[in-house]
């Protein structure tokens, strides 16, 4: 079997004869010298993402009460009893440092929550989750637009979101700008942008940050083909210098030509987790069954 | 204790690193989301931001013209005695009102980042304190008006305790936006009762009447009673602290207003911020699954 050096296993995935094979070859990416399963004498990549038992309880009223009139009159009525929603179940599992992993799922089987408790937005109600290292979230694109501000000015405001200080991102400010390729509308309010352009922005700056890690929610069909190849490259550029990638996508191709491994959530549980090519199967074989 | 750290920092030393790190982020955040406050707000006029200094002097203006001839007869300065209360009161006005929707409106943001809660209310509160310092320049021109046209001198040095308040008056502010701006996560029709409730303390706070004029041949409970109220307001100690500043310093050369009143604006200030931001960090971590 071929034993590469390089950190980059991209291109070389869909072209993997078997499952097993290909499990061999990205253990061996990082390591000169592994031609088996031994992995404790050579340095191993460390984990960067540990998730450990996690569910997520989520409390809410039988219709919502967000008003003093409502929750007077069901205080009164003595209606105000809460009702506990499990949107994740015991998931247990772990990434390693410029490992990719992909989140499947159907919709509302809890893979955004998962990921948005990776950012550190919700925290778990049982388990833990570590994550070493900076964490840029790629959720939503432009979610955090202030429609009445000029697109410079969201730069900024959204670029200190994402850490950076003011001078730092003088700096960037210039490619951030090349990459969305809006040089002449960074005065305009963003109120007066296509859902393309503003996409495109917020691509451009989430990108342009040198996270560890980097979460992606189904943001990968963003802008015309020729920008979505940009960010394809982009991804790639960056998958090389060592990010570690956690997407979530239903775009099964996409998820096997990006990503080594797959956590498969339904309902919230954990139905499979492990190499890409087996998990997917698995759910392409319920999604099969599903329509039967 | 060196020994047992070695080469690897305590987890001490990381928290504190990681605390660091994480205020230098959010007043980073702080400082644009100000500047865009700022800019934002008058965006789509030709002046611009002279609209900051015009507007109270257009409000002024007006109360000037309706209330003058019922209460400002024989006082030649009495749009200071206008302009000191409406400004200080639509500082107050702005940093609640603004503050109250903050956290829910800026979901997008908390929704999708990890942000700190307190950015929203606190730049709001920011902003509103700068536009009162806009204020003040309006201030500052109808007190050239008021020394040419009418003769009284009214600069002092006590313009300066100006800076004494403005802090003691941020966290009165804070702390109320702090409380308000909770409330509104849970409870959306808390706008309409504040906005109603603003009307009343307007009216509840001596800014265009005058207390002594309003007094006047009442009988003795209605006259504790409302007097009460006064005392209880916190608005009116601060209203009536600035007016000690620019009003009452005209041919007074006291530069320290009161000592007392001094503690006693600090004393609200601390009291509310203390009440609030309490409010507020038990239950901030909650916002991101009620917003």
């Amino acid at each position: 079997m071929e034993i590469k050096n390089e950190n980059n296993q991209a291109p070389e995935v869909e072209q993997m004869p078997s499952a097993p094979e290909a499990e061999k070859a990205f253990e061996t990416t990082d390591a000169t010298t592994a031609q088996d399963e031994v992995k404790e004498q050579i340095p191993e990549p460390e984990t960067i993402i540990e998730v450990k038992n996690v569910s997520m309880d989520f409390y809410s009223r039988d219709e919502k009460v967000d008003n003093l009139k409502e929750f007077f009159i069901r205080l009164i009525r003595g209606k105000l009893e809460k009702k506990k929603t499990r949107i994740l179940n015991n998931i247990s599992f772990s990434v390693k440092k410029g490992e990719s992993i992909a989140l499947i799922g159907h919709n509302g089987a809890g893979k955004s929550t998962l990921l948005k408790m990776l950012t550190g937005i919700y925290s778990p109600t049982e388990g833990t989750i570590k994550v070493k290292g900076k964490v840029a979230p790629l959720l939503n694109l432009g979610a955090g637009f202030d429609h009445e501000a000029s697109a410079k000015e969201n730069v900024y405001l959204n670029g200190a979101i994402l850490g950076y200080s003011r001078k730092e991102l003088a700096k960037k400010y210039d490619e951030i700008v090349d990459f969305a390729e809006l040089h002449d509308h960074m005065h305009i309010p963003i109120k007066n942008f296509s859902s393309g352009m503003v996409a495109r922005l917020g691509f451009a700056i989430a990108i342009d940050v040198d996270p560890d890690i980097l979460l992606v929610d189904e943001i990968l069909s963003v802008g015309d083909e020729n920008f979505r190849r940009k960010c394809a490259n982009k991804i790639d550029e960056l998958r090389k210098k060592g990010v570690t990638f956690v997407i979530v996508s239903h775009n099964i191709g996409q998820v096997k030509s990006l990503c080594q491994k797959a956590v498969w959530i339904e309902n919230s549980e954990l139905m499979a987790y492990g190499e890409v090519n087996e998990v997917c199967e698995k759910y392409q074989k319920y999604c099969e069954s599903l329509k039967h | 204790m060196e020994k047992i750290n070695g080469s690897n920092p305590s987890p001490f030393k990381e928290w504190m690193q990681r605390k660091k790190e994480s205020i230098r982020k959010n007043t980073n955040i702080v400082r644009e989301l100000v500047k865009k406050n700022i800019k934002v707000q008058y965006r789509n006029s030709i002046i611009g931001a002279l609209w900051t200094i015009l507007n109270p002097l257009l409000n002024m203006l007006v109360m000037y013209f309706v209330f003058s001839g019922l209460f400002g007869k024989d006082d030649k300065t009495y749009a200071l005695y206008l302009l000191c209360a409406q400004i200080t009161f639509t500082a107050m006005r702005t940093a609640t009102t603004q503050s109250l929707p903050s956290i829910v409106r800026n979901r997008g943001l908390l929704t999708k980042n990890k942000i700190s809660e307190y950015v929203f209310p606190i730049s709001c509160n920011i902003s509103a304190i700068i536009n009162f310092l806009f204020s003040f320049v309006a201030l500052l021109g109808v007190m050239v008006w008021v020394t040419f046209s009418q003769g009284v001198q009214v600069f002092s040095w006590s313009i300066l305790m100006t800076l004494i308040m403005l802090p003691a008056l941020f966290l009165f502010n804070l702390g109320m936006s702090f409380i308000l701006t909770t409330m509104y996560v849970y409870f959306r029709d808390i706008m309409h009762f504040y906005n109603v409730f603003l009307t009343l303390w307007t009216y509840l706070t001596p800014m265009f009447y005058k207390p002594d004029t309003l007094l006047k041949g009442m009988g003795p409970v209605a006259k504790w009673l409302i007097e009460f109220t006064f005392e209880i307001n916190p608005m009116y100690h601060f209203v009536e602290y600035f007016r000690d500043i620019i009003y009452r310093s005209v041919g007074n050369p006291v530069l320290f207003p009161d000592v007392g009143r001094t503690l006693g604006i600090y004393g609200i200030g601390i009291l509310f911020f203390g009440i609030g931001i309490l409010i507020f960090s038990l239950t901030r971590k909650k916002f991101i699954y009620n917003i």
